[in-house]
């Protein structure tokens, strides 16, 4: 979230907005649209499939609790149609469960629904530049969870194996609300590679396959077989 | 062994039931110990084998003090006291000119104390060259070959001398003098009854005296094991040792150890007694002095003096003994009525009966003389060892017993205890719960619901729509406040001031209020594992206070917040949160709060009162004017936060 106070650039940037709540549609439509992005918006699952079927977005934003389904359902799908498309949450709290079961099939960060305008266009437009916006609490969740616990913790399943120590380093930093040119010197980094790092973690907390799921499941000892 | 299980059934029973269950039992054991003395005397009736009639010698010339007589054997001799000089018996056998060719036999069946066989002139037996035909109580036999060339056709010289040493009457049964090959039989059968069964009777003693010592060191508090485990040792050595003939220093001590027999029917007595459920009095000694008194007599004396004593006391004690034994395992039999019990007073029985045969004996009032209470003993050893194995074999099945019982009630427990602490830990889970949910109520009363209720007195205005957006951003701020300090953080603050930092820029951002977040110590604040949520609620109200102040009323650019740790002077480290702004700044008065506007002034206050709710100190610094003007709120941490919500109830 360093969003920079520049002059939002205009683009023809393509972006899927799904929300059920009215008011709320129009409100986020509204700061996009001003800050120039072609918004394609749908208020149920299958009006969200319909507006993808158009072709692939540049960014995906979605709620989660849909009418006719649930969010991360959408995000899987287009995560594996459209494998450069950014996708998003949109979320009310910002809330570790929701938004991490989100991460895991291929979302990168939330936005919160009462976000400022400028913020809401900053937050997609630092996304479509690349950086993957991570936020303190996400970020405490993920390095809380790989700590050793004797019992798993409640909350949604998430594999922290394959994260190396720097970039648990960094999400520590992260969580303690550092940012990333301090976390950058605290580690002896050049602060160009933060985002870099950021997006790693992302992607390795995807789950890409139902058996690759299983693999890790077991590999977790989360199942036993 | 006094093991006190009172037989249960006659517990229970009413008095007189009991009574007729006593009298019962007592007329069935009494029946029981009279059939056993009549098998008893039917048994020692019966004679031993003997060899062919036409072999025996019964005619003999007694020549004894220079007289000669006629006499008929067997013979009891009066008592004497001078070695030299024994009675002597003279007596003829016909050899039949046909069987020369047999090896011919002289065969003593019976004697005492000692005898010398001469046959036509040549002695061919002497008895006292055998320690075990020594033994007045051990019934030994003797053969002896003659050999061929003393023989002749036809008439033979046989003379006997009878030594008698006392302490009893000198005795000589029928003799036989045949071929060998028909008196053997008999003699091999005597010297099995007589002499190996003793010896093997003897090494079961010496077993059970090493068993019985273990059970006493394993178990002090049963003294009537160590007790009989000194008997079986006494009857060890009596068995074991020779009656001594010459004078030595070591002569004595066998003497003492040989005539210890009053000894070991007093610790028999002792144990028969501990073992009735008797505890050992200091009278008790009394059981032992005459065993004390032969002692010292040996010690001190002559061998004829304790020979002569031993009658006097010996075999009065063991008479004595034997009777009280009786009459106390009767007595626990009737008590108990149980195994061990009934084999010892079954065993008892059987020795006083052997007892009192070998006495009318010794008086010469029975026609032979075989001496059986020592070997009835072995009827004792092997009722002891029986009995101990019944007790030993209840023992384990009570052990087992014990153990199920055990299992079972451990199980019960174990279950009880499981279900009580399910109960406890679901009551403890309710009281978390009811805890947490009061907690949650005030937190969300104290933010979320006074921003609610602005919302709705704004939306009644109904002019201030821009009013109506800022209160609920703030209930969500608030909101998320509440969810992310439910959050664990492993007491580290610092994770919650990181979520914190996102919030206050997104809320700073439209303001143009920078947010200058500065870490000076590498760690940032020390790690607390007592941090309760309601803890880390109440900092970053403050904390928010604190930017809300400064972006609402203090029109500051720029605010500052320092995290570092500082070292106390009391050696422990304490977090510090500063937070300070460039804004306009405001007079404190006397009393700590800001002289200014009202809402300010409340500001203040709940500052403080949150402070203090978690053991923090709270200094506030302003000032209007110059170039340190604005407002520094400087948060120490305590070192420990305090367990309870003291200060708010």
């Amino acid at each position: 979230m360093n969003s920079l106070n520049d002059e939002p650039k205009v683009e023809a940037i393509t972006v899927v907005l799904v929300e059920d709540d009215a008011p709320t549609l129009w409100r986020l439509q509204d700061a996009l649209t001003k800050a120039g992005y072609q918004v394609r918006a749908a208020g149920t699952l299958t009006e969200a499939r319909a507006c993808l079927a158009q072709g692939a977005p540049r960014v995906l934003l979605t709620d989660l609790q849909l009418p006719d389904g649930h969010g991360v359902d959408l995000i899987r799908e287009t995560r594996q149609r459209f494998p450069d498309t950014e996708i998003m949450v949109i979320s009310i709290l910002g809330d570790e469960e929701s938004v991490i079961s989100a991460i895991t099939v291929g979302a990168t960060g939330y936005l919160l629904k009462d976000a400022f305008p400028t913020d809401i266009a900053a937050t997609v437009r630092d996304l479509v530049a690349g950086h993957s916006p991570i936020s303190a609490s996400i970020a405490r969740f993920i390095v809380r969870r790989t700590q050793n616990t004797p019992e798993p913790p409640p909350g949604p399943v998430l594999n922290t194996a394959k994260l190396t120590p720097r970039e648990i380093d960094i999400l520590w930093g992260i969580a303690k609300g550092f940012s990333y040119a301090e976390i950058a010197s605290h580690l002896g980094l050049s602060r160009q590679t933060v985002p870099g790092h950021i997006k790693n973690i992302y992607r390795k907390l995807e789950v890409h396959t139902r058996g690759e799921a299983v693999f890790e499941a077991v590999q977790q000892g989360l199942i036993k077989l | 062994m006094n093991d006190h299980d009172e037989d249960a059934t006659a517990e229970q029973l009413p008095a007189r039931e009991r009574q007729r269950l006593q009298t019962s039992r007592l007329i069935q054991y009494l029946l029981l110990q009279a059939l056993i003395v009549a098998a008893c005397i039917f048994a020692l009736r019966q004679s031993l084998p003997e060899p062919p009639a036409e072999y025996q010698v019964t005619a003999f010339r007694l020549t004894e003090s220079g007289t000669e007589r006629a006499v008929t054997l067997p013979y009891f001799s009066p008592l004497r006291h001078a070695m030299n000089d024994p009675p002597r018996f003279a007596g003829q056998f016909i050899r039949p000119p046909n069987d020369a060719t047999r090896a011919w036999s002289v065969f003593l069946p019976r004697f005492t104390n000692g005898v010398e066989v001469t046959v036509n002139g040549v002695v061919i037996l002497d008895s006292r060259r055998d320690p075990a035909a020594n033994r007045p109580d051990r019934n030994t036999a003797q053969i002896a070959v003659i050999p061929a060339s003393v023989l002749h056709d036809g008439a033979n010289d046989v003379s006997i001398r009878l030594f008698i040493w006392g302490p009893i009457s000198g005795f000589l049964d029928r003799i036989w003098v045949g071929p060998d090959e028909l008196l053997r039989p008999s003699y091999n059968l005597r010297t099995l009854i007589f002499v190996t069964l003793p010896v093997v009777f003897s090494s079961w003693q010496a077993i059970l005296a090493v068993i019985l010592g273990i059970m006493w060191v394993m178990r002090r508090h049963e003294p009537a094991y160590g007790v009989l485990a000194a008997a079986m040792a006494v009857g060890v050595g009596q068995a074991f040792l020779q009656t001594p003939m010459g004078e030595t220093p070591f002569s004595r001590l066998n003497v003492i150890l040989i005539s210890s027999a009053p000894i070991e029917s007093g610790l028999v007595l002792t144990f028969a007694l501990l073992f009735s459920g008797w505890k050992w009095q200091r009278y008790g000694w009394i059981i032992f002095i005459p065993g004390m008194l032969l002692a010292l007599a040996g010690l001190f004396g002559n061998q004829a003096t304790v020979r002569a004593l031993f009658l006097y006391l010996a075999v009065p004690m063991v008479g004595v003994s034997l009777l009280i034994m009786a009459v106390v395992t009767a007595h626990s039999m009737l008590k108990r009525w149980n195994v061990a019990s009934l084999l010892l007073g079954c065993a008892v029985t059987i020795m006083l009966t052997c007892w009192v045969v070998d006495l009318l004996s010794v008086f010469q009032m029975m026609p032979n003389r075989i001496f059986t209470a020592r070997l009835s003993y072995s009827v004792m050893l092997v009722a002891i060892g029986a009995g101990l194995t019944w007790r030993f074999a209840r023992a384990l099945n009570q052990v087992d017993g014990f153990a199920g019982r055990l299992v079972t009630q451990v199980r019960e427990a174990e279950e009880k205890l499981k279900a009580s602490f399910v109960r406890e830990e679901e009551r403890a889970r309710a009281a978390a719960l009811a805890r947490e949910r009061t907690r949650l109520m005030r937190d969300l009363h104290d933010g979320l619901g006074g921003q609610l209720v602005s919302i709705v007195a704004l939306s009644e205005r109904g002019n201030g729509s821009a009013g109506i957006g800022d209160a609920a951003r703030a209930a969500l701020k608030d909101l998320r406040l509440v969810i992310d300090s439910m959050d664990d953080i492993g007491g580290d603050l610092m994770l919650a001031l990181g979520s914190w930092r996102e919030r206050a820029m997104a809320q700073l951002r439209p303001h143009d209020i920078a947010l200058d977040w500065r870490a000076v110590t590498a760690q940032g604040l020390p790690v607390h594992p007592e941090l309760r949520p309601w803890h880390v609620i109440q900092i970053v109200r403050l904390l928010d206070e604190a930017v809300t102040n400064a972006a609402k009323h203090a029109n500051a650019r720029r605010i500052t917040v320092r995290i570092e740790t500082l070292a106390g002077a009391d050696g422990l480290d304490r977090g510090c949160i500063t937070v300070e702004d460039d804004g306009k700044g405001f007079e404190i008065a006397a009393d700590g709060a800001a002289a200014g506007a009202i809402k300010a002034a409340r500001g203040l206050r709940n500052m403080r009162s949150r402070a203090a709710r978690c053991g923090a100190e709270l200094e506030l610094n302003s000032c209007a004017q110059g170039t340190d003007q604005g407002t520094r709120v400087r948060l120490t941490l305590p070192h420990r936060f305090p367990d309870s919500d003291g200060a708010a109830g």
